[in-house]
């Protein structure tokens, strides 16, 4: 009998580790799968760093997933000629990151506010930002160097996503029916949104030519739109209009700048957001309400052409379009 | 720096490579301990300035308690000792509940007091090393053991980075000895601590982050009113959880000390396969139970001094170790419920039996000598269904120990007694409890079987392809959890 643990244990343990490894990577990238970061608060806070950079240099970005979608960075480098810092926050509302830039005195840069109207209109939506900036802020320097390190075992290897290919990811769509009334796993097809090291996120080709795969995600905003809450109004939101206002008023008095976007949705989506959130009570009366300027898609012919796959983002291509034209007014209008 | 994370794969490689270089011993304790210095102020660099004050306040006084014949002199001495480190203990931890109890308590009789709510942030490890280091001056003071006599070695006592944020809870004459001379893992040492690092990580990334904490995150963070399934879904997830957190830590650090030549003692020994809360106490946390016992329970008296006084100061005892986990009441009704328990349990078995004394056969005798802070009871009935009655009554105390409050503690123990209607909405997938369930089966499986020995046996027993392709699906399963970098639970204790 043996005393001890044989070291044949521990080769044949790395043997078996390794070839997994290898067998995984080369199986799922035969599958179309692509390099797609973690999204979560570690990069958000690498790129959260980067907003003191001045004014005419960086261009922070918050909001929802759509501004993620719809911003393609090295178009809006190049066109707009600052940063992109890119802090929206995927099923999020963009308020609290509003308050933490506001707060924050050594932000004076401008600043691109995205409203989805259900997210950016509502008290809910606020745990992935929260996580993000409490991240940000007791960020540990452990914890910096392991963001250093993680990065280049990321950038090589597709099977390191969270989402799709964790345990938890991979459990997750395992076709088991839920009682009713639970809350369910949101099975997002892998090449709806890869996130790059910028944060900003793209739909593979394979997904922009599948139709199949489109109606699946059509399915889960159905889904979301089951949720009986009615859209905020009277006290609340004078109340929400006064907060994001003080914010922004702090941000101006150091010498920053805000703008508001409403990037593309399109059918039944569109018409949801419509029916809910009519234009004239709620985006015109927060242009009202700030003084700030704003971009709404259906102003320009250009960006109310655009359409989205799944009703909610952009493709790759709709958002250079989009960003060309985005950049191309804020150049026009001075800002 | 957390074992599961990037930056500790580098640093522990780093330390195993300069740690086998043909320098002097001194060098190697020199670079351990600046090595322990850095995985500490990798949290935050400030509170190195706590340790060292910690460090070399109880080095000279431990050493002066030691030397000095004068009693009063003595006292002194250990009164500046345990100020120094219970007060430490108390500002940053217990600072904030002792200013909320005391306004409660101002408010309660009309005297209109609010002050400001303190912001103070608490030093990773504060409560295990107070206690590494208050061991050592209470034993200086009783004579116990000799002082350290080298400042250095003391203070890698103190700092050796395995134990330090989050235990095992090491004694002078436990680890000391072992900077005396040259310690140098053998192939056969780093091949175990290597196996028993894996395995802590599968408990705390896999077992803990991955397949459990979801579900108890989601019960506990509901408000308590729920069917109950969820509810003891979510209890029993939790209970799993903070038993893989935990263990797998401390089984990490014992790894990891082993991979550098160090012996660190047993911190758990299969909890869930106890038969009696005894029995639970003395494999659960066994560093911190016999510091209880043996710094506390014993010098209240311990059992010395009649039945009535043996009840309180075990009650006793057990409130403050719920007071030690966290500045809460919930905790320190936590411990309550654990004094309980061993109250009732002691008086069936004393009604049962007057020979209660002997150790049981079902742990091993050191773990018994050494770990038992309530008398040893011979126990009878032992089987599967006592240990698995046991695991349902600890789950109820895990209710206290996570809920925020004791309104919502109290609502999810009616929910689990199906009290609770309307019940709200279902809150878990299938799949989630579907986890759950099997997670802690086959947890208390194991924890069964395993009770009467430990993993390195087991592996060394079973024939080495089957430890190799086990120790495979362990690593395998923390690649795919893909779960780096998320604290311990027991960071904030």
């Amino acid at each position: 009998m043996q005393k001890q643990v044989p070291a044949r244990a521990a080769i044949l343990a790395l043997t078996l580790v390794l070839t997994f490894i290898v067998s995984w990577e080369l199986y799922l990238r035969h599958r179309g799968a692509v390099i797609d970061y973690d999204d979560g608060p570690e990069l958000y806070a690498h790129v959260r760093d980067m907003v003191y950079e001045p004014s005419d240099k960086a261009t922070v970005f918050i909001g929802s997933s759509r501004i993620k979608y719809d911003i393609d960075i090295p178009t809006w480098e190049k066109l707009y000629g600052t940063h992109a810092v890119q802090l929206a926050m995927t099923g999020s509302s963009p308020l609290h990151m509003l308050d933490d830039l506001a707060a924050d005195t050594g932000f004076k840069g401008k600043l691109v506010v995205d409203v989805t109207e259900v997210l950016f209109f509502s008290h809910h939506g606020n745990e992935d930002p929260d996580a993000g900036i409490s991240y940000y802020r007791k960020r540990t320097l452990a914890q910096k160097a392991s963001f250093i390190l993680d990065e280049p075992v990321e950038a090589h290897l597709a099977f390191l996503n969270k989402d799709n290919y964790s345990i938890t990811g991979l459990l997750g769509r395992v076709p088991v029916k839920n009682r009713p009334g639970v809350y369910p796993f949101l099975n997002f097809p892998a090449g709806f949104g890869v996130t790059e090291f910028n944060r900003q996120n793209k739909m593979t080709p394979a997904f922009v030519a599948d139709t199949n795969q489109q109606n699946q995600v059509k399915g889960i905003w159905g889904l979301l739109a089951q949720d009986p809450t009615p859209p905020m109004h009277g006290h609340d939101l004078d109340s929400l209009l006064l907060t994001v206002k003080q914010d922004i008023d702090k941000i101006k008095a150091r010498g920053g700048d805000v703008i508001f976007t409403r990037t593309p949705s399109t059918g039944m989506f569109y018409m949801g957001e419509q029916k809910g959130f009519p234009r004239a009570a709620y985006w015109d009366r927060l242009l009202a309400y700030t003084g700030c300027k704003g971009f709404y898609f259906k102003d320009s012919p250009v960006t109310a052409r655009l359409d989205c796959p799944e009703w909610s983002h952009l493709s790759p291509d709709g958002a250079v379009v989009y960003t060309t034209s985005l950049a191309g007014t804020l150049k026009q209008a001075k800002w | 720096m957390v074992f599961n994370s990037y930056t500790f794969v580098v640093f522990f490689v780093l330390m195993l490579i300069v740690h086998n270089l043909p320098i002097s011993w001194k060098a190697k304790k020199i670079n351990l301990l600046l090595a322990s210095y850095i995985f500490y102020a990798a949290w935050n660099p400030p509170f190195i300035l706590l340790l060292w004050l910690s460090t070399v306040v109880d080095f000279f006084v431990g050493r002066a308690l030691y030397t000095q014949e004068n009693k009063h002199k003595r006292r002194v001495l250990l009164v500046i000792s345990l100020i120094g480190n219970l007060g430490m203990l108390c500002f940053f931890k217990y600072g904030g509940f002792l200013l909320e109890n005391f306004v409660q308590l101002a408010n309660l009789i009309d005297i209109n007091y609010h002050p400001a709510k303190p912001n103070i942030i608490l030093p990773a490890g504060i409560s295990f090393y107070t206690f590494t280091t208050l061991c050592y001056t209470i034993d200086m003071y009783k004579r116990e053991s000799k002082p350290v006599a080298k400042l250095l070695d003391f203070s890698l006592f103190v700092t050796f980075f395995p134990h330090l944020v989050a235990g095992p809870i090491v004694r002078p004459p436990q680890l000391v000895p072992q900077f005396e001379t040259e310690r140098k893992a053998t192939m056969q040492q780093m091949l175990d601590g290597l196996l028993l690092l894996s395995l802590g990580i599968f408990m705390k990334v896999v077992c803990a982050d991955t397949l459990l904490s979801g579900a108890a995150d989601t019960v506990f963070g509901s408000g308590g009113r729920m069917g109950a399934l969820d509810a003891w879904s979510g209890v029993l997830a939790f209970s799993g959880q903070i038993f893989f957190d935990f263990a797998g830590y401390s089984t990490s650090a014992i790894g990891v000390a082993m991979c550098l030549g160090f012996v660190l003692p047993q911190n758990f020994m299969y909890p869930y396969a106890a038969i009696g809360f005894s029995d639970f106490w003395r494999r659960w946390h066994i560093t911190l139970s016999t510091w209880l016992r043996d710094y506390l329970y014993i010098p209240l008296g311990g059992n010395r001094q009649g039945t009535f006084r043996t009840y309180i100061n075990l009650m006793i005892t057990m409130l403050i170790g719920g007071l030690w986990h966290g500045a809460s009441w919930t905790f320190v009704a936590w411990g309550g419920l654990h004094g309980l328990y061993l109250w009732i349990e002691k008086a069936l078995t004393e009604r049962r039996t007057k020979t209660a004394d002997t150790p049981t056969g079902d742990v091993p005798e050191p773990v018994i000598a050494t770990a038992s802070m309530a008398p040893a009871i011979k126990i009878k009935n032992k089987g599967f269904i006592g240990a698995l009655l046991t695991f349902l009554l600890i789950c109820v105390t895990w209710v206290f120990f996570r809920a925020a409050t004791f309104g919502q503690a109290w609502a999810l123990l009616r929910s689990m007694a199906g009290k609770v209607t309307p019940a709200g909405p279902p809150l878990l997938t299938t799949i989630d409890i579907i986890k759950v369930l099997v997670v802690i089966s086959l947890m208390l499986i194991f924890h069964w079987v395993m009770r009467k020995t430990t993993v390195l046996k087991t592996a060394a027993k079973l024939p080495w392809w089957v430890t190799g392709t086990a120790w495979a699906v362990m690593l395998i399963l923390i690649v795919l959890s893909q779960g780096t970098g998320k604290a311990f639970i027991y960071f904030q204790f």
